[in-house]
């Protein structure tokens, strides 16, 4: 059984396999919700009744060929900084995080696939990738599931498809879901519309960490809301479409900002690059705007390609659990703005300043 | 489902919150009773002596009356798990996959805002594959055989009715 220490040693494979698309979607997510049948659902189920599922599952999850060797913890026996890393990883949800005894998460070695047992519902199966990949994300899922369905008695109706807790899920019990990196929409103040427009396709748009947050380092989660009526290919054709819509009008936003206005881009991304390698104390606000424009820079020449990749793993490892990971204690608010900007310093340290290639 | 504290069957399903804390209790009548479930000012969950194990013997009293202010109508509540339709309008979420069966014409009702369709179209856990595609056949053939009938083409819907006889007998076990 992999130890927690080692599940972090390594950055997941989504986080490392920047792809050259990867500049404006940075990764691909699907979930499937699954319960099984004659066992009340998590939220309703006593505390007996609930461990007494998930000792019935997790040897089962455990015993798949795609979970060898993989991580599997219960979340009473994870400490509140373990968890939030956790979240922060994009491993288990805040809603599991916050739950402790007859609740466990099972990840798998390179942290594409994970298990939650006892969230909203029984199972939820997850499988993340890098860059705009949702069919691959949801191949290696369809096995996951094919291998528990044989295994498990899946609460299935014919006519509401897979049953879940929340009438919301029923269906396919899919998400899909896509993170961006729009800066090119926020600074020419057009990802309002872009927002609206998503919206009213009957696609969800949110900040970074999903549901009921605001959008930190100009990061956005577009995802499907619909998950009854519709077939697992078609959620992902239609979602993977207005990804890529989405995906074109940043890059034309990015292009339309160098040529009305290089000074401001040069600017943004200069004082960015020089704030972010000189400071000593920097919130989580201030670092990951930042970030984004050394980001941004990057994808437009200013820094060199794999600058993107050194920003992707930063974005995580600047979050307040992983810095109170790192440092194997609880920090203050302040002492998380220092260790912060050390961390940030020392990556940056050999990158060159930047190279405004697109003013003559 | 079973009493909490005996193996009569629980017909009364108590939810207290503490501080924040949820309780859930399920409890037949003779149980309730003596637990003064009906008297909301006297129980708590926290001063409930459970057993220590199945075999607890239980005096069984008669002319119990029967609870009213905090119980709930057993017609109302799945008799899986004892979740009730006004504990979804409180949660959002439902108690186990057969209150699907308990409250399906009113989740129904709701879904039409949340989704595409209302009837589910995709994957399929594989034993029920089967059984799911000799449904969606036979619904067919019974919409074709209501088309015919309205045309008066009743060689057409006889023949179509052998064809659904036939096929609902050539599976007896059903989904």
């Amino acid at each position: 059984m992999m130890r927690f220490s080692t599940l972090l040693k390594h950055p997941a494979d989504w986080m490392t396999g920047a792809g050259a698309d990867s500049a404006v979607v940075l990764t691909s997510r699907i979930r499937l919700a699954r319960n099984v049948t004659g066992a009340p659902f998590p939220g309703w189920a006593r505390k007996d009744e609930r461990c007494a599922i998930l000792s019935s599952l997790r040897g089962k999850v455990e015993a798949l060929p795609d979970m060898k060797n993989a991580f599997s913890q219960e979340l009473s026996a994870l400490s509140s900084v373990q968890k939030q890393v956790l979240v922060e990883r994009h491993l288990i949800s805040r809603e599991q995080a916050a739950r402790g005894e007859g609740s466990a998460t099972i990840v798998n070695r390179n942290q594409t696939l994970s298990v939650m047992i006892n969230e909203e519902d029984h199972l939820r199966l997850q499988s993340i990738r890098s860059g705009l990949h949702l069919r691959e994300a949801y191949a290696l899922l369809a096995n996951l599931d094919t291998e528990l369905e044989k295994k498990l008695p899946y609460a299935f109706d014919h006519e509401l498809g897979y049953l879940t807790a929340c009438p919301t899920n029923l269906g396919t019990g899919l998400r899909a879901s896509a993170m961006l990196h729009l800066p090119g929409l926020v600074i020419s103040d057009h990802i309002s519309q872009v927002i609206q427009a998503v919206s009213k396709l009957g696609l969800a748009v949110r900040g970074i960490f999903g549901e009921g947050t605001e959008s930190l380092g100009h990061l956005f989660q577009i995802s499907n809301q619909s998950t009854l009526g519709e077939s697992e290919s078609e959620i992902i054709e239609r979602l993977e479409r207005v990804i890529k819509k989405v995906r074109d009008h940043e890059r034309n936003a990015r292009l339309k900002l160098i040529e009305d206005d290089p000074q401001m881009v040069a600017d943004k991304i200069a004082r960015a690059y020089g704030l972010l390698k000189y400071a000593y104390v920097i919130d989580s606000k201030e670092a990951l705007t930042h970030l984004s424009l050394i980001r941004l820079g990057s994808d437009m020449g200013c820094f060199p390609k794999e600058t993107i990749q050194l920003c992707d793993t930063l974005l995580m490892d600047i979050e307040p659990a992983h810095l109170q990971h790192q440092a194997g204690r609880k920090l203050t608010p302040e002492e998380r703005d220092t260790n912060r900007a050390e961390i940030i310093r020392d990556r940056l340290q050999s990158l060159q300043r930047p190279d405004i290639s697109f003013i003559n | 489902m079973q009493c909490d504290l005996c193996e009569s069957k629980a017909t009364i399903f108590f939810t207290q919150i503490i501080d924040g804390v949820t309780k859930k209790l399920n409890l037949c009548e003779t149980c309730a009773a003596e637990q003064g479930v009906t008297d909301p000012e006297e129980f708590l969950l926290d001063s409930l002596d459970m057993p220590l194990d199945e075999t607890t013997p239980v005096e069984i009293t008669q002319d119990i009356q029967p609870a009213s202010v905090t119980a709930s109508d057993e017609s109302a509540c799945c008799t899986d798990c004892g979740f009730s339709f006004d504990d979804l309008k409180k949660i959002g979420r439902l108690g186990c996959s057969t209150c699907y069966t308990f409250f399906r014409e009113e989740i129904k009702h709701n879904l039409a805002g949340m989704h595409k369709g209302s009837n589910h179209v995709g994957r399929v856990p594989e034993g029920m594959l089967e059984a799911f595609q000799k449904r969606q056949q036979l619904e067919a053939l019974e919409t074709e055989m209501a088309q015919a009938i309205e045309v008066e083409d009743y060689e057409k819907a006889s023949a179509l009715r052998d064809e659904i006889n036939q096929l609902e007998d050539a599976d007896p076990k059903t989904p």
